[in-house]
């Protein structure tokens, strides 16, 4: 054989050798606020996604294949987000999609992924909508919606004060408020507590004291309230001004006392309970691992949506390990009633409508952190199926 | 008839009493803007970035130790500087020109936005709040006051009065009401008027600050709060009649009182309509307000 020739088959052996050891990536596009209002959440998110992926890499990755997460801005709006959720599915060409906050950017997200047949999940929205009445074949949800957090309060308040407690509603006058009043509402007088008065507030008001008069009245023994930001630092400075803290315990929403302004409120939010899926004092091995990475790795705790966010990974794994490839149906047939292992302990995502079922927690401010009091199993909190499309 | 004194005492007594807090809290905002408008026929949209101003400076001194008490002295008198070099700095600039109240209007509307972002930037988008100075309350004829609301209701009276007397029974006031009255004349009998013109802009938004620290305590501070008070402020001054501090006393007075009990009939969606509703019907069958006319002619 001549020098050229010898040569010749040399590059090509060595370009043959080439595919056996660099994996084709999976893609996974990730459309979050990384700017913005909701800019915070789409840190977390990307923390815990990150977080997972370099776990998940560092011991093989899927199927042999390194996870690559691709990131893009929705800016919290979903219009935004549609189209950079077409971008990722049609030029990246990403297998699966997640990272939208925004209630209303997961339903725009849900129907593009089905009309590319692509899978898509939210880590973080928490409209009851999602997987109820617009629930999506290619629509999956990791965390726990307000139905589930409404059932975990409501359950947990039964158990401390019983049957027959009179119950007084106080929320902001838009969809959320409302929506969130609604369903504790209905999962209160379910468990037989009283509803003995209702008032809805502008968002944003300053003052809450004309509706004081009408709430002694009728003799409360619990407030829920959806307020939010800076209403609830007005409502519960109020209310202490008025001496109306009292003998009243305080619930609601899980969005209503944040680190946003819980700075503001101070002691005036002691006591308050509200129900969430997530608590950094979740006390498992696998909880305690994550905190320990998240923590050595950003310098910070992880909440909720840094959790789920993690487990997400996690879950496409498992689903892509089953089906043994990375095909629309086959996933989403994996997906379907698969069982996997979270920060939050196991998860189960149900069949019927693609939510996942997972342990609730009630819990309580304390010197302005969050205090495990009570956990609701997965079962009792998750509500019914209600999604008919499939 | 008990039962109609037992509504009396414990259902619209009670409401009026919050509407009349809230009510000082709206013409505190309202006297600076009464004023400046009286004067400079300058439609300060800036306001309520002042009264958010008061309220941050207010914030940051509590923190450094200073008492409540010093402080409703000290941030009015760091406000008055503040006013004073917005008003040489920006308006007067445009004070001379023919579309001077647009001008002013977009000048000031652009400065709040400015304002707005700076209060995010320096101190963050999340909330915070001041300690009440006076915590608990008293009961009084079957009701429950707080007592930092009962001295809302006293400081603020105090401060109108103190205004009023400023302007109708001190030198300084003829000089600014004759300013108001003709800016040509006044100069040339040797009123110092751009002196007078920023004096008075300086004295209004300090008010405005004033009332920033005075309701920072019920009503938290946070980079939009300029909001809050400043659309009820501007339709008190309509309403009351602009350069009128009877009318916009008054003004303020009546709006709080139809808010705050038509929040015991109708839902509290409603109240913001029902208030501008008034002001629409004001402007239309009598524009110039209850008392209207130049600073202190009425």
């Amino acid at each position: 054989m001549n020098r050229h020739a010898a040569s010749f088959v040399a590059l090509i052996a060595s370009l043959l050798a080439l595919p056996a050891t660099a994996a084709d990536p999976v893609k996974i596009g990730v459309v979050t606020p990384l700017t913005g209002t909701y800019a915070p959440i789409g840190q977390q998110v990307r923390w815990g996604l990150e977080l997972a992926a370099k776990e998940v890499n560092a011991s093989g990755g899927i199927l042999g294949r390194p996870v690559e997460l691709v990131f893009e801005d929705e800016e919290a709006n979903p219009a935004v987000a549609t189209q950079k959720a077409e971008k990722l599915f049609q030029v990246t060409k990403v297998d699966f999609l997640t990272g939208t906050v925004n209630s209303g950017s997961t339903l725009a997200v849900g129907q593009l992924a089905e009309r590319n047949n692509r899978l898509a999940s939210t880590t973080v929205s928490f409209s009851d909508a999602i997987t109820g009445d617009k629930c999506s074949p290619n629509v999956f949800r990791v965390n726990a919606r307000a139905g589930q957090q409404s059932a975990a309060l409501a359950e947990w308040l039964a158990k401390e004060k019983g049957a027959g407690t009179a119950v007084y509603y106080l929320g902001p006058d838009y969809e959320m408020g409302r929506n969130t009043v609604a369903a504790f509402k209905a999962a209160a007088e379910a468990r037989k507590m009283k509803t003995v008065g209702e008032v809805f507030a502008p968002l944003g008001n300053n003052d809450y004291s004309p509706f004081f008069g009408q709430m002694r009245a009728a003799k409360p023994a619990v407030l829920y309230t959806s307020v939010a930001g800076n209403d609830t630092a007005r409502l519960f400075t109020q209310l202490d001004e008025y001496g109306l803290r009292k003998n009243l315990l305080i619930v609601g929403a899980s969005g209503t006392v944040t680190s946003q302004n819980m700075g503001a409120l101070g002691k005036v939010a002691d006591g308050y309970v509200t129900g969430v899926g997530y608590s950094p004092e979740i006390d498992s091995p696998e909880n305690k691992k994550f905190l320990a990475a998240f923590q050595a790795a950003y310098k910070a705790d992880p909440d909720l949506y840094g959790a789920d966010s993690y487990g997400l990974i996690y879950f496409y794994k498992a689903a892509v390990e089953k089906a043994k490839s990375t095909d629309t149906d086959k996933v989403r047939a994996a997906m379907s009633g698969l069982k996997w292992m979270t920060p939050q302990g196991e998860k189960e995502m149900r069949a019927g409508d693609h939510q996942a079922v997972q342990d609730m927690y009630a819990v309580r401010v304390e010197n302005g952190k969050f205090r495990i009091v009570s956990k609701v199993p997965g079962p009792q909190a998750v509500g019914p199926d209600t999604c008919t499309r499939f | 008839m008990g039962a109609l004194t037992d509504y009396v005492q414990f259902v619209l007594m009670p409401q009026m009493f919050n509407g009349l807090t809230i009510g000082v809290a709206v013409i505190l905002m309202a006297l600076g803007l009464t004023i400046i408008f009286g004067l400079l026929d300058v439609f300060n949209m800036a306001h309520g970035e002042f009264y958010a101003l008061g309220a941050y400076l207010g914030v940051t001194l509590a923190s450094r130790g200073v008492s409540f008490w010093l402080l409703l002295v000290l941030v009015p008198l760091l406000l008055l500087p503040a006013g004073f070099l917005v008003d040489r700095a920006l308006i007067q600039r445009v004070f001379h020109q023919k579309e001077r109240h647009m001008l002013t209007m977009l000048l000031t509307f652009g400065l709040a936005i400015v304002m707005e972002d700076l209060f995010k930037a320096a101190y963050g988008p999340n909330t915070l709040k001041p300690d009440s100075p006076l915590q608990g309350g008293t009961e009084l004829l079957g009701n429950f006051f707080p007592t930092y609301r009962l001295f809302l209701v006293g400081i603020g009276t105090f401060t109108i009065v103190a205004v009023w007397f400023i302007v109708n029974r001190t030198r300084f006031g003829s000089m600014v009401r004759a300013a108001a009255l003709d800016r040509h004349m006044a100069a040339s009998l040797g009123v110092p008027v751009r002196r007078v013109y920023s004096t008075t802009f300086a004295f209004g938004v300090a008010l405005a600050g004033l009332s920033g620290v005075l309701l920072s305590p019920i009503y938290s501070v946070f980079p939009t709060m300029g909001k809050d008070f400043i659309l009820m402020a501007f339709t008190a001054v309509i309403l009351g009649g602009f350069g009128s501090i009877r009318g916009v006393v008054l003004g303020g007075l009546v709006l709080t009182q139809i808010q705050a009990l038509s929040s015991l009939y109708v839902s509290p969606v409603w109240g913001d309509p029902i208030v501008f509703g008034i002001m629409v019907l004001v402007l239309f069958f009598r524009p110039q307000g209850l008392f209207g006319g130049r600073l202190g002619h009425a």
